[in-house]
């Protein structure tokens, strides 16, 4: 019930601030298929790069929606509206409020992921995305909005959050499987980059997008940095002496 | 019926909240007095969760209040110090949200919004966002929203602060109605009028620690209900009379500039606590 409930004020929000959230949300992607996709005619493993580029931007704006749809939201009510206290005085339990601020991310990722979908089909590929590459999207988003809820717990002012962006985010976008194959990163990196969530996704939902298995070794990593950060924001919101 | 006991919070060496007792009766509308940075917010916001007590512990109806214990946070509603709802929601959805969270029904959500705006007087603003408001406005919503779940507690943090002396008024009326719902009210303020023309008792906070707790009248009545104030080497001094015959006979030994006057709360405050509520 909880859950709705902060699932309905997810929907007003993204009601209310819909233009503003597509148009955020097709901006850098749209950038990033332009110059390396379009501009930077080049192949990748014999193929187009196109090919390559799609499935880890795809699985980028699952984490860069997720993330920021949760980071931005919940510091500013936690530290500057402090509206998080109408939620913690409530009778709602407290972690139906977390958890349904990690579908409700989940579930933005997954929009700005359609929106750059339907932006791309007229793009002639021969990528295939199959509900196995949602549902690892999804689970993705999860990851993401819920590291976000567990570092808006940290966050001191509101403006942490474009920082935790830039700290987190940004090197991942860059260097998780998005635009490059993390085999070529030199031995120690290459292992730390690959165990990373958004590499996995990269990986799985690349390889069901070319037509090949995808290693659902990725899936238990994946859950196990969802189970790791849930409990995080599970003990902050219980624990943490001062909210 | 609350009972505070031996409450204490602590951030890092500082005490703001100073092994704290107090119990506040069924029905009773009760003000905690104090000046800013007194402790009153922080046992406010230890009362609503958001902070945890470094000790001590508050019962309501016997039972502990903590972050899991919904059933007792399902008799509280605050109405907290600053503006503490979505900023980008209309006033209707911040009812919604309200009501949601206290697993309301829809019907049932709409139909108590109505009631309690043309209680506060908001009826024809309910689209308007939050961020649009001016802050009597906020006040009264906040207040609407706290009713709006029908507690049995209500916890007001400075509900008047910032307003205008008019606005100031008009949100007594209103506090005062809320009298005739049978609910328990803790009411924090640094304005003496308030606690005096509202409060069945008031406590005196100060430091963190509690001073004293007593119906308004009776402490004035302890201290003697008139007061006469004269100048003695450029400092105001007052000294208090359990009669006006008694005030009388020493305003006519005082100069000219001597005057009687009615005690008020804060005279008790500044004879028990040693300085007046507002600092400055």
């Amino acid at each position: 019930m909880g859950i709705l409930t902060v699932l309905w004020e997810k929907w007003a929000e993204f009601k209310r601030d819909f233009y503003k959230i597509t148009v955020a949300a097709m901006i850098s992607p749209l950038m990033y298929l332009l110059v390396f996709g379009l501009g930077i005619q080049t192949t990748s493993h014999g193929e187009p790069y196109l090919n390559f580029l799609i499935p880890g931007i795809v699985a980028m704006v699952t984490m860069t929606g997720s993330f920021s749809a949760v980071s931005q939201n919940m510091s500013v009510q936690r530290l500057y509206e402090k509206a998080l206290d109408q939620v913690m005085v409530s009778p709602t339990p407290l972690w139906q409020f977390i958890v349904g601020q990690i579908v409700g991310g989940a579930l933005r990722g997954m929009y700005a992921a359609v929106v750059i979908l339907l932006l791309i089909s007229p793009i002639r590929t021969s990528l295939v995305f199959s509900p196995l590459s949602f549902a690892i999207m999804f689970l993705n988003g999860t990851v993401f909005a819920t590291i976000a809820v567990a570092l808006s717990f940290l966050a001191k002012s509101y403006t942490d959050a474009p920082r935790f962006n830039t700290y987190i985010i940004m090197p991942m976008s860059f260097l998780c499987n998005t635009f490059f194959s993390t085999d070529q990163m030199p031995h120690g990196i290459k292992e730390f980059v690959q165990a990373l969530p958004l590499s996995q996704t990269s990986d799985m939902v690349r390889a069901i997008a070319q037509g090949g298995e995808p290693n659902l070794m990725g899936v238990v990593v994946l859950l196990a940095y969802l189970v790791v950060f849930a409990s995080i924001s599970f003990a902050f919101i219980y624990k943490k002496k001062n909210l | 019926m609350i009972e505070i006991r031996n409450l204490t919070k602590r951030f890092g060496d500082f005490v703001a909240v100073d092994h704290l007792d107090l119990a506040i009766e069924t029905n009773e509308f009760m003000g905690l007095l104090g000046p800013n940075g007194a402790g009153k917010t922080t046992t406010i916001s230890m009362m609503s969760t958001v902070l945890l007590p470094t000790e001590g512990e508050i019962l309501v109806d016997g039972q502990q209040l903590n972050r899991k214990a919904a059933a007792v946070k399902r008799k509280l509603s605050v109405v907290t110090q600053e503006y503490s709802m979505r900023q980008d929601m209309t006033m209707n959805e911040v009812m919604e949200y309200q009501g949601r969270l206290y697993y309301m029904r829809k019907k049932e959500i709409r139909a108590k919004t109505a009631e309690l705006f043309e209680f506060a007087g908001l009826s024809d603003f309910g689209h308007r966002t939050v961020r649009h408001l001016s802050g009597g406005m906020k006040r009264k919503l906040m207040i609407c929203r706290a009713l709006m779940v029908e507690p049995e507690i209500l916890l007001l943090d400075e509900p008047t602060a910032g307003m205008d002396a008019l606005a100031r008024r008009q949100m007594w009326d209103l506090l005062r109605s809320l009298k005739d719902r049978n609910l328990t009210i803790l009411l924090t303020t640094h304005y003496i009028d308030e606690a005096q023309a509202l409060c069945n008792r008031v406590a005196f906070i100060d430091g963190g620690k509690l001073d004293v707790v007593d119906a308004p009248l009776a402490l004035i009545d302890q201290l003697g209900p008139f007061a006469v104030d004269h100048l003695e080497d450029g400092k105001l001094v007052s000294r208090y009379f359990p009669t006006r015959e008694a005030a009388i006979a020493r305003l006519q030994e005082l100069p000219d500039d001597a005057v009687l006057r009615a005690t008020t709360l804060e005279d008790v405050f500044v004879e028990r606590v040693g300085h007046r509520l507002t600092r400055g």
